[in-house]
């Protein structure tokens, strides 16, 4: 791809960020651009400054507009909603999206429908962000992604962006959408890097994006399973198969047109997500094209995780989780029927 | 400190019983069999004291955060009867365009919301409280729950923010002795909810008297606390409701409280103690009385033929999400959304290799 930044070395000297720097700028312009935008959560100002993306802005911003909680999930919760509620941009910050499980009725009976149940006369302008997916020996505990069940819920957006630029943008938009926003961060993505643009800009969080073209065959992806199926899309490349990748970046107010006309194109689908097949954005991806009557030259593909919670031991983590090989060969396989 | 109450401001807190009293027996009285009213209600007789004398003391700014028992307190906090009547006929006129009924009643207007989940707009009103501090307003935030929704323990993960970040929240726990139909003694060691408060901090107060003088004095004391310290306090009520837990229907024939303490709470009854004691300290007394009356059954009146008169709403999905951005965003872009499409602009790479 023309824009890859290992293409990109000799032609200029273009910015190089991390995902995690990334994060880090959107959130230091969105302070610079609104007052009202603040960040807290646990040992969100010190320490590790969750993976680095929140460094330096105690300093820069003072403890206004950055600081540390106690353990109470809950409370925090709706504390950003209460704040929210009178004027702010809360940016709540979860060090592992395990510890949302805590919040279940902050989102469901408060969050998700503050906006409908005063028939859109108030609004819920907060960020929650969290670290999603798998790390070193993580666990059942600290691995999960759980989006597909915040994507259930009408009301919460649910953000999971693929690249630093993307992160930026994102980002950005999350915080100054006046919707409330899941933003998840899988946790393999802070060390990746690319260009990343220095001024602030903001992207559409209801519209995915195409992020390679190709006649043969259709992959819907999301977050860090989006390079892994880029990689997987350069090796079938190699046997001369082109994907169609879409990005979906926004897992539950996705508009669904790229993704139709895709597949009108390819009449092939596969889904790769990270988490769960049950109840699944892949599945409703697939329900749709399905719905809507697009005929397919083979049944349409979900990888995703298998229906089991994530095991610790490095053996097994290789058996539980998909590799880009899954992906070549699963495509592989549908372009022979 | 105010010794003295005003005599204005007694028939004010007068009227206000009266208008929640008499506001909750009309309700009653026509939600059958006219069956117009289609949503669960909790109505709040006998708790008038609380949200009549709380009136006196919050300006618009001021926000409260509401248990599911809230008539009183959206009236106490000026809301229009007209609007609350017609959220409860569904009707697109209401407080909430029809959506939320009297469980979720609130008024952006106002600054007031409720919520029927137990315990989450406690916690809310912290959050809003930190917005007054962050803004360098003066104003507080008022949150009231009952004893049942003391036992979450999303509330004492509340009062330990409140208390460690110093916000202006006013706690008020309305305190009727029932979780629904289960009593405190099955469900707590000590029936006192401030007990469990203390440790954290925060000064609290207790009140057993339904006067509502006393409870004046002692309201404007801790509200000029709150506003001069920026510190929360937690006052608490002993109170008891009248009615069933829930709907226009009684329900006492489930025996699950003594005649005996429902007759002796009956004969504390707020309303008519109050009104014994004003007949001998103001003129003409039963005369204002009588007029506050007339005023109160039109206001009512009133409000029940807009309910009737107002349309049903249409929409409701189009509620669910805003779709819109801060102005912030317009500052970047002439017509944001069309150009927040055209994101391929920016032109990311790839970001690099899968990590795996």
């Amino acid at each position: 791809m023309e824009n890859h930044p290992t293409n990109m070395k000799k032609k200029n000297k273009k910015r190089i960020l991390t995902f995690a720097d990334a994060i880090k700028e959107a959130q230091t312009q969105a302070f610079k651009l609104d007052k009202n935008v603040f960040i807290f959560g646990q040992a969100v100002d010190k320490t590790g400054h969750v993976f680095h993306t929140t460094e330096g802005l105690l300093k820069k911003f003072g403890k206004k507009r950055i600081f540390d909680t106690p353990n109470s999930e809950q409370a925090e919760t709706m504390f950003a909603a209460g704040a929210a509620n009178n004027g702010l941009r809360p940016v709540l910050i979860h060090h592992r999206v395990d510890f949302m499980a805590y919040t279940f009725d902050e989102l469901v009976n408060w969050i998700s429908l503050w906006s409908f149940k005063s028939a859109g006369k108030s609004s819920m302008p907060l960020v929650i962000r969290a670290i999603i997916g798998r790390g070193w020996g993580q666990g059942p505990q600290h691995a999960k992604t759980l989006h597909s069940m915040f994507s259930y819920l009408p009301g919460l957006k649910v953000i999971m962006p693929s690249s630093p630029s993307e992160a930026k943008g994102l980002l950005l938009s999350s915080i100054m959408s006046n919707d409330p926003v899941i933003f998840l961060e899988y946790r393999a993505l802070y060390n990746t890097k690319e260009h990343v643009p220095e001024k602030p800009y903001f992207i559409d969080l209801n519209e995915p994006r195409k992020r390679m073209s190709g006649k043969d065959i259709t992959i819907v992806s999301m977050g860090a399973s989006v390079l892994t199926s880029i990689q997987a899309a350069e090796n079938l490349k190699k046997k001369s198969i082109n994907v169609d990748l879409i990005d979906l970046r926004s897992l539950s107010t996705f508009n669904v047109s790229k993704i139709f006309s895709s597949v009108k194109k390819t009449k092939r689908i596969v889904v790769v997500e990270d988490g769960w097949s049950n109840g699944s954005i892949s599945s409703e991806i697939i329900t749709r094209v399905v719905e809507n009557g697009i005929r397919l030259k083979a049944p349409p593909q979900r990888i995703c995780w298998p229906n089991s919670h994530v095991p610790m031991a490095h053996v097994l983590e290789k058996e539980f989780y998909f590799d880009h090989n899954d992906i070549s060969n699963t495509c592989i396989k549908l372009m022979k029927s | 400190m105010i010794k003295n109450i005003k005599n204005s401001d007694k028939l004010k807190i007068f009227y206000t019983l009266k208008l929640i009293r008499e506001t909750q027996n009309q309700i009653i009285d026509r939600y059958h069999p006219a069956d117009k009213m289609k949503c669960p209600m909790h109505f709040c007789i006998g708790q008038e004291v609380m949200p009549s004398v709380l009136s006196l003391f919050l300006k618009k700014e001021d926000s409260i955060y509401s248990h599911h028992r809230s008539h009183g307190f959206y009236l106490a906090k000026g809301g229009s009867l007209k609007k609350m009547i017609a959220e409860f006929y569904g009707k697109v006129t209401g407080t909430n365009g029809g959506l939320a009924g009297s469980q979720e009643l609130s008024n952006t207007d106002i600054n007031f919301y409720s919520g029927t989940i137990l315990s989450g707009a406690l916690s809310m009103a912290v959050g809003d409280a930190y917005a007054k501090i962050y803004q360098k307003k003066n104003s507080i935030s008022v949150t009231v729950i009952g004893d049942g929704g003391m036992e979450e323990g999303i509330v004492y993960e509340s009062l330990n923010l409140a208390s460690k970040m110093q916000l202006p929240v006013l706690f008020i726990c309305e305190n009727n002795g029932y979780s629904t139909h289960t009593h405190l003694r099955e469900r707590v060691i000590n029936p006192k909810a401030f007990i469990k408060v203390k440790p954290f901090g925060i000064k609290c107060t207790y009140i057993e008297s339904q006067d509502p003088e006393k409870l004046y004095l002692k309201l404007s004391k801790i509200i000029n606390e709150i506003k001069k310290t920026k510190k929360p306090q937690f006052i608490e009520i002993q109170t008891y409701r009248f009615n069933g837990h829930v709907g226009p229907e009684g329900d006492d024939h489930f025996n699950y409280r003594p005649k005996k303490e429902i007759d002796f709470w009956k004969k504390k009854d707020p309303i008519i103690m109050y009104r014994n004691n004003l007949n001998k300290k103001i003129n003409n007394f039963k005369k204002i009385e009588k007029k506050f009356d007339l005023k109160i059954k039109k206001i009512i009146d009133d409000a029940f033929i807009f309910a009737e008169k107002s349309k049903f709403p249409k929409d409701f999905k189009k509620y669910n999400y805003n779709n819109t951005y801060s102005s912030v965003v317009k500052k970047f872009y002439k017509n944001d959304i069309k150009l927040l499409k055209d994101q391929e602009k920016h032109k990311p790479g790839q970001g690099g290799k899968s990590p795996y």
